[in-house]
Parts: C-alpha cells; structure tokens; sequence
C-alpha cells in the first residue's frame, strides 16, 4: 500500500475526514471505491492493533458452528482480516437453516468440546443458557484487558442488545440489572410491511396505517390485482415461527402479552384477554380473506417465495425477508418497497417483535479467551459496516453503522423506503415475549391454535379459553406456574 | 465360481462342531448391534425421568409419570389414532398397488424389467426433498399439480394445508415414495414362484380368481408379510415426509410420534417426554412385528411342509 | 400368461401407464426443474416452456455458486461422496455380517435362534430420535463423534436388520436337499455355502443390498447429529439451497437428479438380480 493511502485512510480513522472525502481522496490515488472496502478494513485493522494485544491467542485456532445466511457469509468474506490481525485460525461447520438447531442442541446437549461459538437465536438462549451450555458474555464485555477499547458495547442498538440479556428467571424482564449477557447480537430482523409497489398503485391501495386498514388493504388488493394474486403474506406453519414475526409485533402494539408475570414470579397465560380476542378474530379474518391459500403450510421461505414472484402484494414479515427478495434473481428485485406499521391507531409508535440472530459461546469451548478474540471481532463496529455495506449484514445492530452514510445511501438507492421504516420503528423493536424454558411449547400450540381457527374447526374465543388453560396446565406441571 | 480347488473337510481339518456354528455365524452380526443397546437402555431411564435440559435442577426420577400423564392427555391421544391411521392407510394402499404393479410387471421383458427400475426412482429420492418437491408442486400459485388439479375443477383443493385433506397428501407423498418398495419385493417374489401349479391351473380351466386366491396370494404370502413388516416399521415411524409437509398441522391433524417426540425433544429439550413417546412406539412396533413374524414363521412352516 | 385377450391388454397396458405416469410425473417435472432457475420455476400458473440453462449442474458440480450477494462455496460434490462412500461400506458390512447370520437362521434352527434373529430385527423398530442423545454423549466418550466408522456402525441400524430379513426368507427357499446332496459329496459346510447356498441366493442378496444402500443413502439425521460438516450426505447437502434469501428450486432438483443418479446406475446395472429375484423354479423342476 502506498503511504499516501495509509495516510489518508489512518485520518479518516482519526475522524480528521469523513467517508466521503476519503472515498473522494482514494478515487484521486486511483483506487475504485471497491477496493477502498478492502484497505479500508485493512487500515481499521491496524488501527485496533495499535491500541490493544490483538496477538495474545496467535496461532490459536477455534471452530464455529454456523448457519448458512448472508450473515455467515458476510463473515466468511472478511475472515482473512481477523486471521491477519490476530495470527488466529479460524474454522467452521456451515449447516443448512432447514437442520442447524437440530445440529446445535445435538452437539450441545452432548457437551461437545467440538465448537467454541455458534450462531444462534436470541429465543434458543432461553435453552441454552439454564442449561448451562453458554457462557454469560459479561465477563469478557466488561474487562478492557479481554476487550479492544474501540468495542463500544453501547453502540449496540439498545433494544436489541438488551433483548439478548436474561437473568435466568422464568419471566425476568430482558435487559434487566441482573441480566447475563447470553449472545451477542450480529443481525437483526423487525417486522413490517414490505409491499410490490405497482400492485398497490394498480389495485389504489395505499400503505395501511393500522390493522383495520391493513385487513381491507390486503382485501382490496386480493380483489383488485387480478392474476392470482392474494393480498398479504403471513407465516402460518405449525411453529413458533408463526408467532413471533407479525403477527406478535401487532399483537404487542395493542399492549397485550403472552404471558402475565405475578409479584411472586408465576407465569399465567394472558392470551384470552377480551381485546386479545378482538386481535385474533381480525388476524384470522384476514388470512381468511386475503392470505395465502395454504397459509397452514407457510414459513418464511413460502412468504418470501410469493412476494419475490409476485405471486402476494405485501407481506407483514421481517424486514430483511424482503430486503432479500428486493434482490437475487426475484422476478420483482428492485419493485419492492418498506414501510413500517403501527397495528394500534392509538399507538404512538411500531412496536415490531425481533429475531436476533446472534453469536454465543460454547460453555465446553477450551479456550473462552481466544474465542471472545473472535466474537468481539464479529461483533465490532469495523466488521459491521465492512458487512452492511459491501455485503448483505442487514440489520446491523450498531447504531454508528446506521448513521453511517454509505450504508443510508445504499439502502435509499434500491430499498425505498427502509430506511425511514427503520428509523420509524428501530426505537420501540424488542423481543416481545415473556422470557421462560417453555418457550417453544407455547408457541408451537399457539400456532396450531390458530390453524385451527383459520380453518374454522373452532371459534375464535372459544380456541383461546382453552390454548390458555392448556398453558396454565404445562407451566403449572413444569413448576411455573 | 469354478471349483479349482474343492475345500475337503477331512478328518484332519479344522471342523467347527454344528452346535455351534450357527452361533458363530450369527454372533458377529449380534454384537456389531449390541453396542446400540446401550443408548436404548440409557434412553429407558430418560423415560423414566423428569428431564429438561433447560431445567436442569428439577432433574430427577418421577417413575411413571411421564407415561401416566400420557393417558389423560386427549393429545397423546389424538397421536396414538393418527400414527395408526396413517401407518394403517399407506401399508393397505401400498400392499394393494405394490402387489398389482409387480403383477403388471410379473411377465419377463426387457420393457417390463426396465420400467420396474424406473419406478424405483421415488424410492431413491430422500423422502425430505421428496416433501419439499411435493410442497411446492401443490403450491396453489406455481405448483404444477394443483394447476392440474383445476382443471379438472378442483380449483379450491388445499393439499396439505386444510384439516380434512393434509392426511390425503401426506399419504399421496408417503405412496409415491415408498410403493416402488413393496412392488420391487413382491415382484422378485412374484417371479420365484415356481410355475408347475399355475400351468396345471390353466391345463384344468380354473378360473383366474381361483388361481390369484388360491394359488399366487398364499404362495406369495411370506414375501407380502416381509415387504408389510418393514414398511410397517417404517410407516409408524413416519417424519421427513409429514414434517417436511405441513409439521404437523394443520392444528393438530398430523401430530404422528415421531413429529410429536422430536418437537419434545428438539424444541422443547423435554427429553424425559420424548423418550417417553418413543417407548410407547417402540412398544407398539415390538407388539405389532411380534404378530408379523409368528405367521411369518407358521407360513414358513407350512410351505417347507409341503415341499 | 399367454391366453390373455386383447381386451385384457389394453386394459393392461392403460393401468402399466397410468402407474408410469403418477411415479415418473414428479421425478420428470424435477428433472426439467433443474435445468431451470427459480424466475421460471415460479410462474404463475406453471408452465412447459423454458429456456434450459446448465448453470445449476455447473454451481454444483464446480461448487461456486454465484448469487447477487457474491460467490459462494459450496461442498455439494463432497456431499455426494461422502453419500457414496458412507451407503457403500456400510452394505459391505451388513452383507458380510447379515448374510452368515441369515444363513444360520435359514438352515440351523438353534437355541435362541428365533431370538437372535428378532432382536437382530428389534433394532429396526427402534426409532433413531429414541437412542440420538445417548448416541451422542457415548460417541463422544468414545471418540466415535465425528468418524466414519461410528457412523458406518450406526448405519448398521439401517442396514443389517433389512439384510438378515430378506436374505433368510431366499436362503429357506433354497431346497436343502440340494445343499444336502453336494455335502455328501465331501465337501464342507463353508464349501456348501459357498459354492451352493451364496449363488444361488445371490439375486435376493443382491435386492437386499440394494434396497439397503437406497435406505442408507436417504438417511441423514445419524450423519447430521453425529458429525461436523465435511461427513453430512447429499441429503444434508441440498437443503443448503433452501436458504434465508430464498429457497432454490433449481439447484435443489439439480441435487437430486445427481443424488439418484449413482444408486440408479446401481440398480441398473444389478437390474437382472433385482427383478429375477431366484430362478429356483428351474431348479426344482
């Protein structure tokens, strides 16, 4: 590298310039901004080096167990950064989405000393950490002899970071002061409307405001677009998945929960509310109406499938769902757009439910040190943004890589809309459930309850009454309740 | 196979007396097999055990607990009905089917030997891509089958989502791949059958349905009783093809063992349930191949009687 | 056969073709499929006409599939060997220990002989959810985690009991007097079973072998839990292509194509042993 580049970029590092008259400055030396990507991380990496022992593990090596998505890969495109800069090595196991938790708590639950870190879910740390298969991150976050000082642990988007924190206790607030840092966040997903915008115009719908909007939109459109095309796409399988996209972010802005804490620490179920009731008779009407026909049967790949076909008019999923379908080889990349949404007219603001994908460290890894090396690499700002700018890191978790400009300016260009849908929503997006090892069980039946409904085997109210008292039952027998 | 030199068992040769030479023979097989007992037997206790890997502390024996909460939950319940439907509705139709392709394809050519190949194809492909194909080929908007479908004036058919035709698909799916299994058995049988009895049937004029009661089905019979017992096993045990499909769902239409103890297991880490679940199915099969092998063995009995 | 009436061959042959049509429509739609790419594999409604295209089988087989996110690895052909290479020896050792045990329970009816033979079966009806997480802890005590031995032994579970079952019922159907005859002779009893008994069985060994591979080759929840990611079969390795960008029809059908293909050679080429099943009906004439 030519000094003047070193020059150039280590001011930029400094904050002597800004990312535009440092791309503006390399353009001048000859560089393409691509390439300005790559030396730029490289520049980063020898700025951490200066403040901090990055080659205390040299010639360690750890193994990852990791999910195939755009977040890994990301990864795996900068890796050689970390290599360099640490003297570390770095392996990993890639496994499909379709069987990477299988593989997880089969190599967990076996104590397998085989991977240090692993991708995981924030919902799956509610497992994984009673049962003592992950570390509690706090240890090493809060050491600066363990932890590089250009970290900033409080640019982590303070929703999501505190989403990822539980002190253990079945139904202990996320976040709380007690809380041990189960995961480190890596890339989120809220949920919200990402819609075919010809669709909207050809049908004259327009971005719905709140839920009763959303139900005649989604009707409107089902009508009006013609060519089989149905209105609003929703997850609808017999999971836990079907829960916790939109469906769960509006349920939650009308204040309802899934489960009611008392002064003493028991949980109860709090789904058979009379407004609960109300929410579920209009989410049910709408598939009804307007979803997909074999709604039962769809997980995200079916409700990313319709719309990136062109086969649905909107979705009410995560963000990044249609980020994706935005893009690739999708017959309507580059027609989607985003808009946040607010289910409560008397909300003040979204209130989007998140899934958190996240890295968590093995508690039968060999070397917790070395490992945190790497997961605060991952995790640090340098690698944030190298991924939301030059690959498909999106959500990034750290609010400087949102303010960054490059990444706003990507976003404008071909994701109209998200940015505001972000800003819009960012502030009020947590993890909306109750945190507790039934998890999964509650769910699961929430989810067959509500096929049972939409396939109208059993009326609405009559189907919580009896999905909270089930649930009363499992917490009751699991000592929960 | 020529026999250049001929193995002599002399007076002088190594001889393994015959008492014991089956067990030799059959030893090494038994003790490769062995092994897994372990991990059945561990898994025993399990069921015997309250055991939540996210509850770790609460570990502990609860007996038969988790079996006896089994009895008053409508939902085991509606497991135990499902898991024997549908093993029940996919062992008949495909028996049915099995036996008349393979009689379609009993008489030798190179055509019918080439198209008894071919249908094994479903067969070799892995029954959880085999789904995902079948999900997307019902997929109202691009799936080539439901296309099909109306236009034939199904236009509203719903395949795997709706209640009361998930059962359908998954058994239309379940026939698809593992049909070819029975015909290729029953076919090799169809074929050893020797062929005195049926060339002395049409030299007296027996009418057809005679010869096939008669005759082909009872001789038939301990390949069809081989074939049954292992899709039977197989079918009990059914996850890729109802996972893949619809999980379970719709509500809880097709909650089988398996999808039921792996949601235990995977999801919900309740290993003490889960292997609760497994031990009842485990039971049911040993009961249910106990029956199988008895009159397979009588047949064997008999046939070799008459021999 | 040969008095059949031209009613009865229409008949006939309208069946044969109905049944080709309802196993090959599926697997022939997939075959078109992976000449395809998902812009027009999801048309609404779906249609005949497309434009092949080879990429799916030139990502796989080069293993650099190329998205709008970039290139990406993948390991499909190692996949398919490991596939290959896990179904093949794990039939060579249930054919080597199965077929000396079915012979013993055709031909000598021993104490526990029924016994043996069924809980040989037993480990049929024994689901692999039941035994996965003390499999786990116990192959990593032993070391078995992660090797293919340990798998080729676990696959036994599949194998074996199928072997023994299959191969007994052809040995019983090998009159004894024939063995019976060529003992007199002299000869021994490894002789017998060599010269006489495994020939002559040979076609149901060879069925039963090959419906094991195919069972061994669609299994994938031993190799998923039991090992890291260089040793996952095909299966494993096409549901890759169902990922959080989209699910990938194409190179799913692509995968299967070549997934079938080595076990359709297979059988293709034991065809003879396969549908002949015994030729004991000479024999005994």
């Amino acid at each position: 590298m030519h000094e003047k580049e070193k020059d150039l970029i280590d001011a930029f590092l400094r904050g002597q310039v800004d990312r535009r008259g440092l791309i503006k400055g390399l353009g001048a030396v000859g560089l393409a901004a691509g390439t300005a990507g790559t030396l730029l991380n490289l520049g980063q990496t020898r700025a951490l080096a200066a403040d901090f022992d990055w080659k205390a593990h040299k010639g360690k090596t750890i193994k990852l167990l990791l999910n195939k998505h755009p977040y890994a890969d990301a990864m795996i495109a900068d890796l050689e950064n970390f290599k360099q800069l640490t003297g570390m090595n770095v392996v990993y196991d890639v496994f499909p989405e379709d069987v990477y938790f299988d593989k997880v708590t089969a190599a967990l639950s076996a104590s397998s000393p085989e991977y240090d870190a692993f991708m995981t879910g924030a919902y799956m740390t509610w497992t994984y950490g009673p049962a003592g298969w992950i570390t509690d991150l706090n240890e090493w976050i809060k050491d600066p002899a363990k932890t590089n000082p250009n970290y900033a642990w409080d640019d982590f988007l303070p929703g999501v970071k505190n989403s990822c924190a539980w002190n253990g206790k079945p139904g202990g607030a996320l976040g709380s002061d007690d809380a041990k840092q189960w995961c480190i966040p890596w890339g989120f997903e809220q949920n919200n409307i990402t819609y075919n915008k010809a669709m909207f115009d050809k049908a004259g719908v327009t971005i719905p405001g709140n839920m009763d909007e959303m139900v005649a939109a989604a009707a409107k459109l089902t009508k009006d677009v013609g060519g089989g095309v149905y209105g609003i796409g929703v997850r609808g399988s017999r999971s836990w998945a079907t829960i916790h996209p939109g469906f769960l972010s509006a349920y939650a802005n009308f204040d309802q929960k899934d489960l009611n804490v008392s002064a003493d620490g028991k949980l109860s179920a709090a789904m058979n509310t009379a407004q609960s009731k109300a929410f579920h008779k209009q989410w049910v009407q709408m598939i009804q109406e307007s979803g997909p026909k074999d709604w039962s049967t769809y997980t995200w790949y079916q409700v990313g499938t319709d719309l990136g076909a062109g086969a649905s008019a909107m979705i009410f999923d995560a963000d990044i769902l249609g980020y994706f379908m935005n893009g690739g080889d999708n017959k309507m990349a580059g027609k989607l757009a985003f808009a946040s949404f607010k289910a409560n007219p008397a909300a003040k603001a979204p209130t989007p439910n998140i899934w958190i994908w996240s890295l968590a460290m093995s508690n039968f890894s060999k070397d917790k040190d070395a490992t945190w090396y790497f997961m605060q690499w991952a995790s640090g700002p340098e690698h944030g943004l190298f991924g939301a700018t030059k690959m498909d890191f999106v959500n990034p978790v750290r609010q400087s890589v949102w303010k960054d400009e490059m990444f706003r300016d990507k976003l404008n260009k071909s994701y109209p809309g998200y940015v505001e849908m972000f800003d819009a929503s960012a502030p009020g997006a947590s993890i909306k459930f109750t945190a507790q090892p039934l998890f999964f069980d509650l769910t699961t039946e929430w989810a067959a309850t509500l096929q049972k409904m939409v396939a109208k085997e059993v009326p609405v109210d009559e189907g919580l009454d009896k999905l909270a008292e089930s649930i009363d039952g499992q917490l009751k027998e699991a000592g929960l309740g | 196979m020529t026999a250049a030199t001929t193995q002599r068992a002399g007076p002088s040769g190594f001889r393994i007396s015959k008492r014991v030479l089956p067990y030799v023979l059959s030893l090494p097989a038994l003790l490769v097999c062995i092994g897994i007992l372990i991990p059945f037997l561990t898994s025993v206790v399990y069921s015997f055990q309250r055991y939540r890997l996210s509850q770790p502390w609460a570990r502990q024996f609860n007996w038969g607990d988790n079996y006896i909460s089994f009895f008053t939950d409508p939902k085991f319940w509606n497991t135990l009905k499902v898991s024997l439907l549908y093993a029940g509705t996919t062992v008949v139709l495909e028996l049915l089917l099995g036996l008349a392709i393979a009689m379609l394809l009993q008489k030798r050519s190179t055509l019918n030997n080439f198209i008894s190949i071919m249908l094994l194809m479903p067969l070799m492909t892995a029954p959880a891509l085999a789904a995902l194909m079948w999900k997307l080929m019902t997929n109202p908007g691009f799936g080539v089958l439901s296309y099909l479908a109306s236009l034939i004036g199904l236009q509203d058919f719903r395949w795997a989502s709706s209640p009361s035709t998930a059962l359908f698909t998954v058994v239309l799916v379940d026939i698809w791949v593992y049909t070819p299994f029975i015909m290729i058995l029953l076919l090799a049988g169809l074929r050893s059958l020797p062929t005195q009895p049926f060339e002395a049937a049409a030299l007296d004029g027996v009418p057809r349905s005679f010869v096939f009661f008669r005759i082909t089905l009872p001789m038939l019979t301990p390949y069809i009783l081989t074939a049954t017992l292992f899709r039977l096993l197989d079918s009990i045990q059914q996850f890729d093809i109802i996972y893949a499909m619809t999980q379970g769902g719709p509500g809880d239409t097709l909650t089988v063992f398996q999808v039921e103890a792996y949601l235990n297991f995977f999801q919900s880490t309740n290993v003490g349930r889960s292997a609760a679940l497994m031990i009842i199915l485990w039971a049911i099969t040993y009961f249910l191949s106990n029956i199988f092998i008895k009159n397979w063995l009588r047949l064997r009995e008999r046939a070799r009687g008459q021999a | 056969m040969e008095h059949t009436s031209l009613l009865e061959r229409i008949l006939r042959g309208v069946a044969l073709t109905l049944v080709v049509v309802f196993f090959m429509f599926p697997i022939a739609w997939i075959f078109m499929m992976s000449f395809q790419t998902n812009e027009t594999i999801l048309r609404i409604p779906p249609q005949l006409i497309f434009e092949p295209t080879l990429a799916n089988y030139t990502a796989l087989i080069t293993g650099k599939l190329v998205t709008a996110a970039g290139t990406l690895d993948i390991a499909f052909m190692r996949n398919l060997w490991n596939s290959v290479f896990l179904s093949v020896t794990s039939v060579a050792v249930s054919l080597l220990l199965g077929v000396p045990a079915a012979y013993a329970f055709a031909r000598h009816k021993f104490r526990g002989s029924e016994d043996i033979a069924f809980t040989l079966l037993s480990f049929k009806f024994a689901p692999a959810l039941l035994v996965l997480l003390p499999l786990t802890l116990y192959f990593q005590k032993l070391g078995l985690a992660n090797t293919y031995i340990g798998l080729i032994w676990v696959y036994q579970l599949i194998c074996l009991p199928l072997i023994l079952w299959i191969v007994r019922g052809y040995f019983e159907d090998i009159p004894a007097d024939i063995e019976y005859a060529y003992r007199i002779g002299g000869h021994s009893w490894f002789a017998t079973f060599r010269k006489i008994a495994l020939p002559l069985a040979g076609p149901g060994i060879a069925a039963a072998g090959l419906l094991a591979f195919i069972f061994a080759w669609n299994n994938f929840v031993f190799a998923l839990v039991l090992a890291s990611a260089d040793k996952q079969p095909v299966t494993v390795g096409a549901l890759a292509f169902i990922t959080s960008s989209g699910i990938q029809y194409g190179q799913i059908s692509a995968a299967i194509v070549l997934s079938i293909t080595p076990t359709l050679a297979l059988a293709l080429y034991a065809q003879r042993y396969l549908v002949e099943g015994l030729s004991l009906g000479a024999v005994k004439g």
